[in-house]
């Protein structure tokens, strides 16, 4: 926690200095000043707009009246949507530590020095900069029994391999997992790549002359000093979960069946193409009081109760 | 620049069998990242005869780069066919402006929230936070309202207001935290020299940021540039950007599809970030943060 | 003249000149559309260039897919800064828009043109609500065509199906030489066409209005649709692998290469067909299936014009209703778009085999069914689809559980 160097000043002087210290502070919350704005008008006032809609019986248009709690029981019985929350579980874990793990490997090794370092990262990069639109359906013709992978390798004799992912219910959305992987895992590369830079060369010759090896310091020194790019990598690719839309809709639009539905699909669906913008925004506050839930104690612990520096 | 590149650890004068595990890591996982864009690249050089076919994954028989011209110029998107090049000074004129506003945004709010202490500073970048983890469809509808009250929906200020404010809670996140990594001796050093918020901004936080404006600028060049559903809505006719001469030529719900086209298309519209992506690597160094700290 | 008159014989001749340089500017029409593919791309510039000749100006804004279209639409209309005309599906996607006073009725201009006499009815009855007509209809797409090749018919020795039990039995052997008898696009959507084609073929028109129509409880009761619901469960032995996912272009170039024997769809497919220099009736054909010679189920596009009270574009939209519904411009359009026109009094013996066909068949208003987004809600077509894409992709779901499913959705869709 930051101790600010006015803390010194002698008793005497606590009234004058508490007076400084405020004017001192007013630029910085002059500078927080329209991002409140935004946020209150903006990101509140819209999730009250959101809460308040999933009471109504709106379909195309929004309308106000109050139908209580029965767009929840609709929600609560629909087997999309409960099959949407589930999925969402899987992807999110596996893709989130996925992402982490593959990031850190890659921004490691390019680390090392390597020739190339530029090509490298711009490879593992590029899928981030692609429209999903139609990188889908790169992946989906690879996945596909009848085109890519399976076919490629029974064509080079092994008659009896199987592959079949994509088209598989119970498989499906790992397939899902593999391309969010392909997709994301650059961008969590250049993060760490970046906190990795920043990170005091000092600190490196003392290792070096302690004669720690090079793993080592990875695991013991450096990851604990690259906590808060940890953090915001975690952040970014948690909120790419709960958005997760654009890669269903290109691979697999939720299929084979429901079994690669997600929410922000339901809620995208039901708001624009099925005209039911109550049951839409019913799943959308629940999304929203999941992740209240789920981040509330950590957001609260980390950044609303220690006034100051997090960690 | 150059200068500030330290290399680590000694520099290798023979292929010892860790550098070879190195290169195969890296080599393998080069191979599975660029997997798809070898289809599509192959794809895009076959004519739709050859596609039909199915062979994904094999050179073109007959190589043609007609869909790669087709594409930029010639490809239909309603009742125009001048493919996707129509939109792309739109989409600079958006990314521009909208890029350097929000990190400029995200850095001053960072700066604000891990130096100083401001109250209720802290709840405030609690909510933004959860903001982000909102569907942007959600908020689409009551945005509209908004801006038609105001009366600047659908202009080129609108979208990129647009894009500011969803870029706000992201790039908040990430110049905070990356502050917070920062040494706080040197902040407290130029409080003691009488430095006041721009000042010490300007001049010693602003000159440490380097890394992380460049993860800032892949991040939102990335989402600006991509951006449909934004650019659709509050855009307006005049300044529609050029994803959405994307998506017509992409995204059909019943027409007949030209895939040579579509991924040709896909991999043009990528070129801007991707330029960015690359050259944003010379700043990928070591040693600028503390080479900063030591002045 | 006093000072006093000559300004306001000024203002009234600067209002002249305003107003009428406004009009020629007016006869600007901005067209929201999501027609962007080459093949819809000629048709809608059939449209736009037969407004350019009769004065008008066309401002074109295409947005692709039907679901960004309309929503695009509906903000622009809602947010006050709506197109002059803007696309929607025959049907009730636009009720609301109705309700709230947001389009222009356009009673007069129907019962000017006899829309009635010229149109299919339940076409017209589709535009109309509350007695009066809110929406232009351009086209008739049948939606429920087999297409087959020809020449992979012909080696196997089959003949065409003319039934749904037929089918299945063409499938086998189809299967026996090797080659994918029904080829699908695996997305709901073209799961949920072809249970309406076995629906309507198998069921019949009026199984087909209980349930997509009536929600009626004791049709999806009835022996009659578990006999449908059946065969629509078989037929999954009849597609490959990879049909799960798959685009419906590509589930096209399946039966184009020869690959596949059949595939339902639109007969906007036939687009994929002509891309490929296939004609119809010779190296593919078109064919209804089911009892009777089979019913052809229709839907197709509209226009809405969003109310105004601007002269100008009072005009503007009084001309393109009358360039949309142009004999001439209807016949030219349809043959690029590949739907049939919605004027039942044009010539249509210059179009293709199949268009002609579709023509021939609704000349028998006993063989026209609406389509399910003209009877249906969006909501309870999309909790249809739910169930009907579960149903389709697990081979252990009994027919019952799936009816059970059907009911639920009926009950609970708004």
């Amino acid at each position: 926690m930051a101790t600010l160097p006015i803390r010194a000043s002698s008793i005497g002087a606590a009234d004058t200095g508490a007076r400084r210290r405020i004017r001192a502070r007013l630029p910085a919350a002059f500078a927080l000043l329209p991002t409140a704005l935004i946020v209150l008008v903006v990101y509140i006032g819209c999730m009250i707009w959101t809460v308040r809609l999933s009471f109504t019986s709106s379909t195309l248009l929004p309308k106000f009246d109050w139908v209580g709690m029965a767009q929840y029981n609709r929600l609560f019985l629909n087997d999309r949507f409960l099959t949407s929350a589930e999925n969402i579980v899987i992807f999110g874990v596996l893709f989130i530590s996925g992402c982490l793990i593959i990031g850190f490997l890659m921004a490691v090794f390019i680390d090392q020095n390597v020739r190339g370092e530029g090509l490298f990262r711009t490879v593992f990069l590029y899928p981030y900069s692609m429209s999903f639109v139609v990188t889908g359906v790169a992946w989906q013709w690879f996945l596909n029994p009848g085109l890519g992978l399976q076919k490629l390798v029974r064509d080079m004799g092994f008659e009896s391999f199987t592959f079949d992912w994509l088209v598989n219910q119970k498989m499906a959305i790992y397939t899902i997992v593999i391309a969010g992987l392909w997709h994301g895992a650059g961008l969590t590369m250049a993060i760490l790549l970046a906190g990795l830079r920043g990170v005091d060369a000092d600190l490196w010759k003392a290792a070096k002359v302690d004669g720690i090896p090079t793993w080592r310091v990875y695991t013991s020194v450096i990851l604990p000093l690259l906590r808060p790019m940890v953090i915001t990598a975690t952040v970014l690719l948690a909120t790419g979960v709960v958005k997760l839309y654009d890669l269903v809709v290109a691979m697999t639009l939720g299929g084979p069946g429901i079994a690669t539905e997600v929410p922000a699909k339901f809620v995208m669906d039901h708001l624009f193409e099925r005209n039911n913008i109550a049951l839409g925004t019913a799943a959308a506050t629940i999304m929203l009081i999941t992740v209240v839930i789920v981040l509330a104690p950590w957001v609260y612990a980390r950044y609303v109760r220690p006034q100051g520096r997090p960690a | 620049m150059t200068a500030a590149i330290e290399p680590q650890g000694r520099r290798p004068r023979r292929l010892t069998a860790g550098r070879i595990g190195v290169y195969m890591f890296l080599v393998t996982a080069a191979l599975f990242f660029l997997l798809p864009l070898w289809i599509m690249v192959m794809t895009s050089l076959k004519p739709m005869e050859e596609i039909r076919l199915g062979n994904i994954l094999s050179l073109p028989a007959a190589m043609t780069f007609d869909a790669w011209s087709k594409a930029w110029s010639s490809a239909c998107t309603g009742l125009e066919c001048n493919g996707i090049s129509v939109g792309f000074w739109n989409s600079v004129r958006i990314l521009i402006p909208s890029v350097i506003l929000s990190i400029i945004a995200g850095a001053i709010n960072g700066y604000a929230l891990s130096f100083w202490r401001v109250k209720g500073a802290n709840v405030l970048f609690g909510v933004l936070l959860l903001g982000a983890f909102i569907p942007y469809q959600v908020f689409l509808y009551p945005l509209v309202r908004i801006f038609s009250l105001t009366g600047i929906y659908n202009s080129l200020l609108c979208i990129v207001l647009v894009h500011v404010i969803f870029g706000l809670p992201t790039m908040t996140l990430l110049f905070r935290n990356y502050y917070a990594g920062l040494p706080i001796e040197l902040f407290k050093a130029a409080r003691i020299d009488g430095g006041g918020f721009w000042s010490i901004f300007l001049r010693v936080i602003l000159p440490m940021s380097t890394p992380i404006l460049v993860v800032a600028t892949i991040l939102q060049v990335t989402g600006i540039w991509n951006d449909f559903i934004f650019g659709l809505t509050f855009a307006g006719r005049e300044n529609l950007p050029m994803t959405v001469q994307l998506n017509n030529i992409v995204h059909s719900t019943q027409g007949e599809r030209a895939y040579n086209v579509d991924m040709a298309a896909t991999m043009l519209a990528a070129l801007v970030p991707l330029v960015i992506y690359f050259v944003s690597g010379r700043w990928f160094v070591r040693g600028i943060a503390a080479g900063a700290v030591k002045g | 003249m006093s000072l006093k008159t000559r300004v306001s014989a000024y203002t009234l001749s600067i209002a002249l000149v305003w107003s009428s340089g406004a009009f020629a500017q007016q006869m600007k029409a901005e067209v929201l559309h999501w027609w962007t593919s080459a093949g819809e791309s000629a048709a809608v510039r059939v449209f736009a260039d037969q407004f350019t000749k009769s004065g008008g100006t066309w401002v074109d804004n295409a947005i692709a897919g039907g679901v960004n279209a309309r929503a695009a639409g509906v903000n622009r209309i809602v947010g006050g800064n709506p197109p002059t005309m803007t696309q929607f599906n025959t049907g009730k996607q636009f009720d609301e828009l109705v309700d709230a006073d947001l389009l222009r009725d356009l009673d007069a201009q129907a019962k000017a043109g006899k829309w009635s006499e010229i149109m299919p009815k339940l076409i017209v009855d589709a535009v109309t609500r509350e007695g009066k007509v809110y929406a232009v209809p351009v086209n008739i797409h049948g939606q429920n065509w087999m297409f087959y090749n020809t020449k992979v018919f012909a080696d196997a020795g089959v003949e065409p199906p003319k039934t749904f039990p037929e089918l299945l039995q063409a499938g086998e052997k189809l299967k026996a030489k090797g080659i994918i008898p029904l080829a699908l696009g695996g997305q709901p959507t073209w799961e949920r066409n072809l249970f309406n084609a076995v629906l309507v073929g198998h069921g019949g028109p009026d199984l087909f209005r209980k349930i997509n129509g009536a929600r009626d409880q004791s049709a999806a009761k009835s022996p009659q649709f578990k006999e449908v619901v059946e065969i629509y469960g078989k037929m999954r032995g009849l597609v490959d692998q990879g049909s799960p996912g798959r685009n419906w272009n590509d589930a096209a170039s399946l039966v184009i290469t020869g690959k596949a024997g059949m595939h339902f769809n639109g007969d906007w497919a036939k687009g994929e067909f002509i891309a490929a220099g296939q004609t119809a009736g010779k190296e593919y054909g078109c064919a209804l299936v089911g009892a009777s010679g089979g019913k052809l189920i229709i839907g197709g596009d509209v226009f809405v014009f969003p109310a105004t009270k601007d002269k100008g574009q009072l005009a503007t939209q009084d001309k393109l209703v009358e360039v949309l519904l142009d004999p001439t411009t209807q016949l030219e359009f349809n043959k690029k778009k590949g739907s049939i026109p919605v004027r039942m009094d044009v010539d249509v013996s210059s179009m293709d085999a199949c268009a002609q066909k579709s023509s021939a068949v609704l000349k028998d208003s006993a063989n026209q069914v609406e389509a399910q987004e003209l009877i249906s809600t969006p909501n309870f077509t999309g909790a249809m689809q739910d169930a009907i894409t579960q149903y389709w992709n697990n081979p252990n779901m009994t027919a019952d559980t799936f009816i059970e499913k059907v009911s639920a959705a009926m009950r609970d869709a708004s």
